[in-house]
């Protein structure tokens, strides 16, 4: 990230795909002009060398054709170039090239022409080694402190040194310890040489050490030998920087005393000339290249360090002085005299662009691309904006969310339930214990008028019902098309279901995008769960049904369940569930009454249900409108009660468990809290039993959790049988007091809510509010009572008299003319508790703060009003 | 590669060249072309195996996960009831120099928000295991069960992806003592061990070994052993080998890594000295002072923060994090002009990203600037990447639309902001705050229960619904609310006066 760019005073780019690396840059005056003006050396690894004299008649100008000095194709890749004083006999500066098998010394002259474009260049060899090992890279200085000639010195790929005075090999000798090599500089102050090994250490080695051990090519001996025999080098000091190092530079300026700068993969580290660390810095970049170049303040060194991010820093020791952005991550980097011009910053990328740049004010600006922006007409704006108000308006009028249901129905869905059951029953898994439990096939068809995309077909039964296949992905349907799915349905856990239905829902999307959904419900045959049997005679629970027509023959209503040889089937019929409990049906011969009992409350429902329904359908095929059913005996409170009962403790022992397992597991992570503490230890004290309490624990924890989930089982058992029965309970007050339609959907919103049973908010004190609203509204005997506020939070009451005392009231008040309607009122706002939280994020701002107007001094007889509670 | 010309370099040498430049694909496969090649070269293998580290390469220092098993057991810390000012669990404790959350809103564990998302900054620490699992998660806050099942697991899935055909070291029949004999090897194959297999118990292993063959004298092993204790939760001995490390050699990251033990240990005092030991010794070094600033703002020292985020920038002026920080702390201390300055600053250097332009867009409206918010606001939208994102910006015009009067808008923006994400209590409060105004009391108390049940931390729901059952009368509840509103901002004088006045009527019946 920087605010500025680097200035562009000359760039280029060189050759083709060719390809660059640290030492293929070298600055220097190489044609010994004597002016004091750097060239540019650039080497490549396709063996190009080229010499470039920059002179840009304004900042920014491209490459001229005079600027090239020189470019010659080497015949080997160029790892490394160096200006120096290299030849025998003579000061001047020649030119070093590294190749990988051979080191040219070159000597670089040019002849004036007339003109400037008449100039020529051209490079002589002096003279060439052949190497035998791979060169890595090279450095040179006056080793031994010879005066005004430098000696080269190859690090090769296996370690070893290859020291050369001039036009003579000097010696080789091999590094200790090497794997990879590093980075190798010469410190004309101390003599040495200073590289970072693959031990991660900065390690300098004395010239003199060098010459005096045993040379390494006398020996021709295994790598192990070589380090085990003869006179080890020894290394003059190290420093462990614990990590790799990109490049190491000696400097020493005027006022600054001499230090070696080490770049490594993740700091940047200043020694001194022992090996010292006089200062480190933490890069949180990768860096690429870096140069110190020179001393501004007294004691301190400037240093140029470029990076990945295509930035490069100018740091004064560790302070950054200058960020600026470049337009390419450089490999190299040098410092150089151009034209007069003083530190022109030189960079080469690894792909050849080549620059001379210098630091400016020139705004690396970013230009954020524009918003899609209109042409703002602002009468078509109004008036869209109107539009959607008005949209937005009648959306938040109605409070329905669900648009209406279009008659003309994209997508619809039909499920047909085959009359018979399976012949080879299908049912996977079932629990129920007896010999075959049968299945039923239900066929679903989507029918598609349009393209609909992603259909996904969900299929549900409630349980302990259970489908084969309850979910189906299909490719997009094309208009006019369908698809067809076939499953079974089967009883699958051990009790009767409350209800014999299904429903299934397609989603899919239109091609512009919106989510839709079709939906069919389906009623599933009783005989999926109960067959014929032997009625029994007696029966603790025993309901009597009025209606207004001459009994029917079982023969005719119950085809499926009735044996047509057997004539005594006529008025009484048994049922035997699946499940194992028997219900049996009686038609009186004389009077106009059904009688339908069994041992269990919850039994009676599937069957009265299946009496009723078939006995309309029967009138209704017949054309005779006028037939009721009605109920007068009394409702069969106690029996229900006692269900609430049942569902009720077994919810109390779900709190019961939940209590020890949190206690158990709060027991437990102390204890293993104590193990670990004993375990961390390093003299390792006795455990004292710790384990098999440990153990003890977990199997207390786990043999809580198994009884925990049986109660769950149990719970949900007997909240099938208690929703069976209220499904009687709802049918025999309609029947009772004759309610209209409208009145049972309430009633069956009442007591049936949609809400899951859960442990947080169960069906007792859902219920319990429902009906406590109904008592305080629509079946208040006074005002007063219903000026009562709700309560807004439901918690599991401790006991469920406050609910069977509303219940009993609410029949009471049905009795004696009480109406169910909801016109008076409008919908209940029940608090929505979401579920899930959030976290504030650090770029939401300020909160709002009450806008409510300060209190006011309520009335405190309101306040007392609020505290009654409601009447039983 | 050079050999398009007929040139041809030594495989190693190229495969070395291209370590440098940091083509670590290119490299790793150079290499396996080497080792392919019988005998399979020491120099390769170390060097494809520093490759495929630095591709996944993290700095530790950075990486910093708590799960829930790691605060629920953790028996490091000193004192479990700290002194004020010496713990980070007690963030309420701020000894002066703290916002009050009346100005600047809190995170969940109640510290002030930060101007800068970090790792660490979602900390917060419940106190029982139960509250621990129940507090509300979301996709922002979720915290993993331990650290072991979190962002670590990804991390180390690195060695599936880089090499579909199996690890290219199989570490179970690495001899690591035989490695850990050779140095020159050891230590860039623990480093792959460590952050390109995360196998922390191996990587323990071969440090442990190579510490005892280098005599005890490498401070670097005993730094990586203590980054192997560290992920193991076993912050004492991590500690030991730190000091150690720093006894031997005086490093930054040693320093670092010490810190973060400590903050781990909840002694961020202990931190904040040894920071500051450590600039002793590398003066200017701008990770340390960052740490100690990151500090004090934790401990809710704000002025303290600032002070040293000043100073990182005298050190380095192009340190996004000080400059946000900065930025947010002069925004919340109600200068937006100058806050507006800072995040100019951020967008001239290059940062491009929704957050930036929906705080200019804040800045911008309290400053008065009007011309820009919108437009701000705009490119905000444009540039979200997420629904969480698109939810702050729309939060934030909806607080623009209250403050020019338009309640219309202001009721569908903070709606949007619901669309966006429906986990945004403050959107809660405020959608409820508008409800009342219309007199939709049952509305808005159910939108204030929403609320407070998001955001426990947030006075605003608790005292809002505190007002509003109290003019309707129910002052039970009133008081319940109000006291709720105490507890998560304890100086709120509002809340005060209506508790005393609740009290008052209380008396009075």
């Amino acid at each position: 990230m920087s605010l500025f760019k680097a200035r562009d005073w000359w760039s280029t780019i060189l050759g083709e795909k060719e390809e660059f690396d640290q030492g293929c840059l070298c600055v220097a005056d190489v044609d010994n002009s004597g002016s004091g003006q750097d060239k540019i050396i650039v080497g490549s690894y396709m063996g190009y060398l080229r010499i470039f004299n920059p002179h840009p008649v304004k900042p920014g100008d491209g490459v001229q054709p005079e600027d090239l000095l020189l470019e010659v194709q080497l015949r080997e890749p160029i790892l490394q170039v160096e200006v120096g004083k290299f030849v025998s006999g003579t000061e001047g500066l020649h030119l070093a090239v590294l190749h990988c098998r051979k080191l040219c010394v070159y000597a670089v002259s040019g002849t004036l022409g007339n003109v400037e474009h008449g100039n020529q260049y051209q490079i002589k060899l002096m003279y060439e080694h052949n190497l035998q090992r791979t060169a890595c890279n090279m450095t040179y200085g006056p080793f031994g402190g010879v005066k005004g000639r430098d000696l080269i010195c190859i690090q090769s790929m296996d370690g070893m040194l290859m020291l050369f005075e001039q036009e003579s090999y000097a010696f080789g000798r091999f590094l200790p310890g090497f794997l990879l090599p590093g980075p190798l500089t010469y410190s004309s102050r101390t003599d040495s040489f200073i590289t970072v090994s693959s031990c991660r250490q900065v390690e300098s080695y004395k010239y003199q050490v060098l010459a005096f051990a045993t040379d390494a090519d006398e020996r021709q001996e295994t790598e192990q030998q070589k380090l085990s025999s003869g006179k080890r080098l020894a290394v003059d000091w190290v420093l462990n920087i614990g990590e790799q190092a990109l490049d190491i530079c000696v400097v020493s300026f005027n006022q600054a005393v001499s230090s070696v700068f080490v770049l490594g993969e993740r700091n940047f580290f200043c020694l001194k000339d022992n090996g010292q660390i006089r200062f480190m810095k933490k890069l949180d970049y990768n860096p690429s290249c870096f140069i110190p170049y020179c001393s501004v303040k007294e004691g301190t060194i400037n240093t140029l360090i470029a990076n990945h991010s295509k930035m490069l820093n100018v740091y004064q020791d560790v302070t950054l002085k200058w960020a600026t952005q470049l337009p390419y991550i450089p490999v190299s980097i040098k410092v150089a005299n151009l034209q007069d011009l003083k530190g022109v910053i030189v960079t080469l990328s690894d792909d050849g662009h080549l620059q001379c740049s210098y630091l400016g004010t020139d705004p690396s600006l970013f230009h954020a691309p524009r918003v899609d922006s209109r042409e703002i007409n602002y009468e078509e704006f109004d008036a869209e904006m109107k539009e959607l108000q008005k949209i937005i308006k009648e959306a938040t009028k109605t409070q329905d969310i669900l648009p209406k249901s279009e008659k003309h129905r994209d997508v619809i869905v039909t499920a047909e339930v085959s009359p018979d059951l399976d012949a080879e029953s299908q049912a996977i898994d079932s629990e129920v214990k007896a010999e075959s439990v049968p299945s039923v096939t239900v066929k679903i068809t989507i029918q598609s008028r349009v393209t609909a995309q992603k259909p996904n077909l969900a299929v549900c039964v409630q349980a302990p019902l259970a489908v084969t296949c309850d979910q189906f992905v299909f490719d997009d349907l094309e208009p006019d098309s369908s698809e067809t799915v076939v499953l079974s349905v089967f009883l699958k856990g051990n009790c009767s279901p409350s209800e014999l239905e299904g429903n299934c829902v397609v989603s899919y999307n239109r091609p512009t995008g919106i989510p839709k959904v079709a939906q069919c419900n389906f009623s599933l045959p009783l005989r999926l769960i109960c067959f014929p049997a032997q009625p029994s005679k007696a029966a603790n629970h025993k309901l009597t049904i009025d209606t207004n027509k001459p009994p029917i023959s079982f023969l005719t209503i119950f085809p499926d369940f009735v044996d047509p040889s057997e004539d005594d089937q006529a008025n009484v019929l048994g049922f035997q569930f699946l499940t194992g409990s028997k219900t049996t049906l009686l038609a009186s011969k004389t009077s106009q009454r059904y009688r339908i009992q069994s041992d269990q409350l919850e039994d009676l429902w599937l069957i009265t249900k299946e009496l009723r329904l078939r006995l309309e359908e029967h009138f209704k095929k017949q054309n005779c409108k006028d037939f009721a059913c009605t109920f007068s005996g009394s409702i069969p409170l106690q029996e229900y009660f006692e269900l609430i009962d049942r569902h009720f403790e077994l919810r109390l022992n779900a709190e019961k468990f939940q209590g020890l397992l949190s206690e158990r597991a709060v027991q437990f992570r102390a204890i293993e809290r104590r193990l670990l503490t004993r375990f961390k230890d390093k003299t390792p004290a006795p455990l004292q039993h710790l384990d098999t309490l440990l153990e003890g624990t977990f199997r207390e924890v786990i043999a809580l959790a198994d009884a925990a989930e049986e109660n769950q089982a149990n719970m949900f058992r007997a909240f099938t049988k208690l929703k069976s029965a209220t499904h009687l309970v709802i049918m025999l007050i309609s029947l009772w007091q004759k309610l209209s339609a409208d009145q049972v959907a309430i009633l069956e919103a009442t007591f049936l809510p949609l809400a899951e049973d859960t442990q947080e908010l169960g069906w007792e004190e859902t219920v319990d509010a429902a009906i406590s609203y109904l008592l305080r509204t629509c079946l208040s005997k006074s005002s007063k009572e219903q000026a009562l506020s709700l309560s807004s939070q439901l918690c599991m009451p401790k006991d469920t008299s406050r609910l069977k005392k509303n219940i009993t009231l609410f029949c009471d008040r049905l009795a004696k003319g009480g109406r169910l309607s909801l016109s008076t009122e409008s919908a209940t706002q029940q608090a929505v508790v979401m579920p899930g939280g959030c976290t504030t994020i650090p770029e939401s701002d300020l909160e709002e703060r009450t806008v409510i107007p300060g209190s006011t001094a309520t009335l405190p007889s309101h306040g007392q009003i609020a505290k009654q509670k409601s009447k039983p | 590669p050079a050999g398009g010309m007929g040139l041809e370099l030594e495989p190693l040498f190229q495969a070395w060249s291209c370590f440098r430049r940091r083509k670590f694909r290119q490299c790793s496969d150079l290499c396996s072309q080497l080792l392919e090649r019988p005998p399979g070269e020491q120099a390769a293998w170390s060097l494809k195996t520093r490759a495929l580290t630095e591709m996944v390469y993290v700095d530790e220092i950075d990486m910093d996960q708590e799960g829930i098993a790691e605060v629920m057991l953790d028996e490091n810390a000193i004192a479990q009831v700290a002194r004020p000012g010496t713990s980070l669990k007690l963030p309420g404790t701020s000894q002066g120099g703290g916002p009050s959350p009346a100005v600047r809103p809190v995170t969940q564990s109640g510290r002030p928000i930060t101007g800068f998302v970090r790792p660490s900054t979602q900390s917060g620490r419940p106190s029982t295991m139960e509250q621990a699992i129940k507090t509300p998660r979301t996709a922002l806050t979720a915290r993993p069960i331990t650290s072991a099942s979190g962002r670590y697991v990804r991390l180390g899935t690195a060695s599936m992806l880089t090499n579909p055909d199996g690890p290219f070291i199989n570490l179970s029949r690495l001899n690591l003592a035989k490695y850990a004999q050779k140095p020159k090897l050891a230590k860039a194959l623990f480093e792959y061990i460590f952050h390109h297999e995360n196998d922390v118990k191996n990587a323990l292993d071969l440090a442990a070994l190579a510490t005892e063959h280098a005599q005890f004298k490498d401070w670097w092993w005993k730094v990586q052993i203590g980054k192997c204790y560290y992920r193991l939760g076993l912050y004492r001995e991590a500690e030991k080998q730190f000091k150690s490390a720093l006894k031997q050699q005086d490093m930054v990251d040693t320093v670092l890594y010490l810190a973060k033990v400590y903050l781990r240990l909840d002694q961020p005092v202990t931190a904040l000295n040894l920071f500051k030991q450590g600039l002793d010794r590398f003066p200017g070094e701008v990770t340390l002072i960052c740490g100690i600033a990151r500090i004090y703002e934790e401990m809710n020292n704000i002025s303290s923060a600032a002070e040293y985020y000043k100073d990182v920038l005298k050190q380095d002026n192009t340190h996004v994090e000080a400059i946000a920080c900065i930025g947010s702390n002069h925004f919340y201390s109600d200068q937006p002009e100058i806050a507006l300055r800072f995040y100019r600053r951020l967008l001239q250097m290059g940062v491009y990203n929704c957050q930036l332009f929906n705080n200019l867009g804040l800045c911008c409206f309290y400053a008065q600037q009007y011309d820009m918010t919108l437009s701000s606001f705009e490119r905000a939208l444009f540039l979200a990447e997420n629904e969480e994102e698109t939810a702050d910006v729309w939060y934030n015009l909806g607080h623009v639309a209250v403050g020019i009067g338009d309640l219309n808008l202001a009721y569908q923006c903070f709606k949007l902001t619901l669309v966006n994400n429906n986990d945004y209590a403050e959107a809660y409060n405020n959608l409820a705050v508008l409800e009342m105004r219309k007199g939709h009391v049952e509305q808005a108390r159910a939108l204030l229960q929403t609320a407070s049940s998001l955001a426990p931390h947030m006075y605003e729901p608790h005292f809002n619904f505190a007002i509003l059952s109290e003019k309707v009368g129910d002052l039970q509840r009133s008081y319940t609310a109000a006291q709720k509103s105490e507890e998560a901002f304890p100086g709120h004088v509002d809340t005060q006066q209506l508790i005393k006045q609740l009290k008052q009527h209380f008396a009075m019946l």
